[in-house]
């Protein structure tokens, strides 16, 4: 609601009006957005039910209804529970803003828990406490929300369009997440996606979407931070690794490009993303029958070496061409049948001490791929629990009288000084 | 005794009661636990038997079913009582081996949650235990202080955790040590290997002075690992089995599969290794596995 007779002391208009959506009333000036007046602290109403931080959270998150009172029933419910009902009030803040993620999965609205903890600025390890202990105590499910779900809100937070950035850098989102999404679809493809979080890989589809969508210099010199600074995001640190693996997998079938003469490496994969995304399906295959090619070519040369025995020679494809789901297609290699041997092939292996069967596929988690070297621990053979204990092993975790004296004066000694300050 | 030739499974039971001694070979104290006295079988509450007892009473209907009346008038109506009888027998049991051939197949717990396994498909990859949390109970009140002035290994710290923390080197452990006298021992690969773990700390602290006993050793957690050696989509199981499962890769990249029968809970990640924990007994952890490896095959095959 308007002030009449207000003026903004920034920039002098009277179009004033009256801010109460938050607990602290202001008025602000609606053509600069200064802040005329704030309500005082001092008769604030209490923090009060939460409901209030509910409904407040849905209307930045512009949520309809239907969404708001389920998350306010759930609200209702949780803060009645004890684990709850004592808790401090940054704990009931985000607790109101896991009522209404839960609220948002089950209503088929797909939200990140990262959106949550933008909007409550609160800490991301809390944020998760708190929401999978809401879940037992409420004892509901959230449907699984899938990367590509949530991509197209998030493409839209870049502030990309005409009217914020230069003609040269501009992109429409719509064109941009289209091409996100195939990104992000790729990258599931090549088991980039399970087990990581969402947010990076979404900031590495879209920054290489943007960058291929107009692969002028300009674009391919601006860096991931630059990119951020400009659409005004948040730059995550796990982006800079996505955008690697993104650009090896693009750069294993961009060389199957037939028209492509050239060896493709990272730095220059980029304009060709389009086209790779384009006949990415044809591009697996012949990935694969070249990868098998390799293989089948290691294996013969080891099985000269060594005992003609089982080297993984795939035979078996299962890939999926109509799929248009991220989580559909399955692009792996897995050993054969071949002859007697079942696929074991780990153990014939005298070469290799732990052998990786990333390394045998033409996609596989980044985490098989690097795998990293465990420290090998010795194991007591044998043991029965009811083996003699020798006295001298026991008295060597025992300390002689002298030690034990030592011990208690140095003790004494190192809280001393601690007395004598205080 | 003509209830007895009727139905030809029984015979074996109507032999001579002097046949079988009775309590102590069919009974074995450590196979069920501590606190079992050999006794007759109804005085036992061992699930298992009353679950014999149940299916033999079963087939015993089925067989009724099928046979016909052999002329004697009173057969059913005494059916019942061949029951009762039997179960008042002080020594007759379902649990001797010669009777096997009342049922083909051994009890097992239902699993109406879990795939059902083939024999033939067996995995052939075995978890290994990673650790084991045992309690015991030294038996006595314990002066932590002293504790910790006098063993090496020791640190106590009360205004952090009221329990001293002792670790020894062989098997590589750690120990928790309270002042009631109840202990935690933790780290330890195997059950025996935790049971002489725990033995060891009752040692030391028995060459401390104090009075320590070795009461009520129990292993209350274990925890196995393995690995598949194929990578799983994560996303795909969490839709087919949202019930057990529970993924969130924002908060943790593993998904968090809770097994009804066993009662264990499996952490299941991309590069098809998984955790499985919260088992008493190894048997459920190799149980767990078999029953989660089709699933995870099944997944492997479908796109």
């Amino acid at each position: 609601m308007s002030k009449a007779g207000l003026k903004c002391p920034n920039c002098g208009s009277s179009n004033i009006v009256n801010d109460d959506l938050y607990s602290q009333a202001q008025l602000v000036c609606v053509e600069c957005g200064a802040v005329v007046s704030e309500g005082s602290l001092a008769d604030d109403p209490l923090w009060g039910t939460g409901l209030e931080r509910v409904k407040e959270i849905c209307r930045i998150l512009r949520l309809n209804a239907e969404i708001e009172h389920l998350a306010q029933t759930y609200f209702r419910t949780a803060y009645q529970h004890e684990s709850f009902i004592n808790v401090t009030l940054q704990r009931k803040e985000v607790l109101a803003g896991c009522c209404v993620c839960i609220s948002c999965r089950q209503r088929n609205w797909p939200i990140t828990l990262g959106t949550i903890c933008c909007v409550l600025n609160a800490e991301e390890t809390l944020l998760g406490g708190v929401y999978q202990e809401m879940l037992k105590i409420l004892n509901i499910q959230a449907p699984f929300v899938s990367v590509v779900e949530v991509i197209e809100t998030h493409v839209h937070e870049y502030k990309i369009c005409k009217q914020d950035v230069p003609e040269d850098f501009a992109e429409d989102p719509k064109v941009l997440t289209k091409r996100a999404v195939e990104l992000v679809e790729l990258a599931g493809e090549s088991w980039i996606v399970t087990g990581r979080r969402p947010l990076p890989l979404m900031m590495a589809a879209t920054y290489l979407a943007w960058q291929s969508l107009n692969p002028n210099r300009h674009r391919l010199r601006f860096s991931l931070d630059k990119f951020c600074n400009m659409a005004k995001v948040r730059k995550r640190r796990a982006a800079a690794t996505r955008i690697t693996e993104l650009k090896e997998v693009l750069c294993r079938l961009g060389k199957e490009l037939p028209w492509v003469t050239e060896a493709v490496t990272e730095s220059d994969v980029v304009p060709l993303v389009g086209d790779i995304l384009k006949y990415r399906h044809s591009l697996l295959a012949r990935a694969l029958k070249t990868h098998e090619k390799a293989l089948e070519a290691n294996c013969a040369q080891t099985s000269t070496l060594n005992h003609p025995t089982d080297e993984v020679v795939p035979t078996q494809l299962s890939e999926s061409r109509n799929e248009t789901e991220s989580t559909s297609s399955v692009v792996q290699l897995s050993p054969s049948n071949k002859g007697e041997n079942q696929g074991d092939k780990n153990d014939d292996q005298s070469e290799e001490p732990a052998p990786n069967w990333g390394k045998k596929v033409l996609f596989a988690p980044p985490c098989v791929i690097n795998a990293k070297r465990r420290r090998v621990e010795r194991r007591v053979e044998n043991c029965t629990g009811d083996e003699e204990i020798s006295d001298s092993e026991i008295d060597s975790y025992i300390r002689s009288p002298q030690e034990a004296r030592d011990f208690a004066l140095m003790q004494k000694m190192l809280s001393l000084p601690n007395s004598e300050k205080s | 005794m003509d209830q007895n030739n009727s139905i030809p499974p029984f015979q074996g039971l109507a032999s001579p009661q002097g046949a079988m001694t009775p309590g102590i070979t069919m009974f074995s104290p450590i196979t069920y636990g501590s606190g079992l006295t050999p006794q007759p079988v109804q005085n036992t509450n061992s699930l298992s038997i009353l679950e014999e007892q149940q299916r033999q009473q079963q087939q015993q209907q089925q067989q009724q079913a099928q046979q016909p009346n052999t002329g004697l008038p009173g057969t059913s109506g005494q059916t019942p009582q061949l029951y009762h009888s039997q179960t008042n027998a002080g020594s007759t049991t379902t649990a001797l081996p010669g009777s096997t051939g009342l049922y083909s197949t051994p009890i097992g717990p239902m699993t109406p949650l879990t795939p059902a396994t083939p024999a033939s498909e067996c995995s052939g990859i075995v978890p290994t235990l990673q650790n084991i949390v045992s309690t015991v109970n030294l038996g006595c009140k314990l002066d932590l202080k002293t504790i910790a002035l006098r063993a090496r290994n020791a640190e106590y710290n009360p205004k952090r955790f009221a329990a001293v923390i002792m670790r020894i080197r062989e098997p590589r452990t750690t120990a928790l040590i309270f002042s009631s006298g109840k202990m935690v021992c933790t780290g330890a690969k195997s059950e025996d290997e935790s049971r002489l773990a725990a033995r060891k700390y009752a040692r030391v602290v028995q060459k401390l002075g104090f009075p320590a006993k070795f009461l009520d050793f129990k292993i209350q957690n274990m925890v196995g690992s393995c690995d598949v050696k194929f990578p799983i989509r994560l996303e795909g199981l969490v839709l087919t089995h949202q019930q057990f499962s529970s993924y969130e890769p924002e908060l943790f990249p593993g998904l968090i599969y809770r097994m009804i029968k066993p009662r264990i809970v499996l952490l299941i990640f991309v590069s098809g290794k998984v955790v499985l924990t919260g088992a008493k007994v190894r048997a459920e952890i190799y149980e767990a596995f078999e029953n989660i490896y089709p699933i995870l095959k099944g997944f492997r095959k479908t796109t």
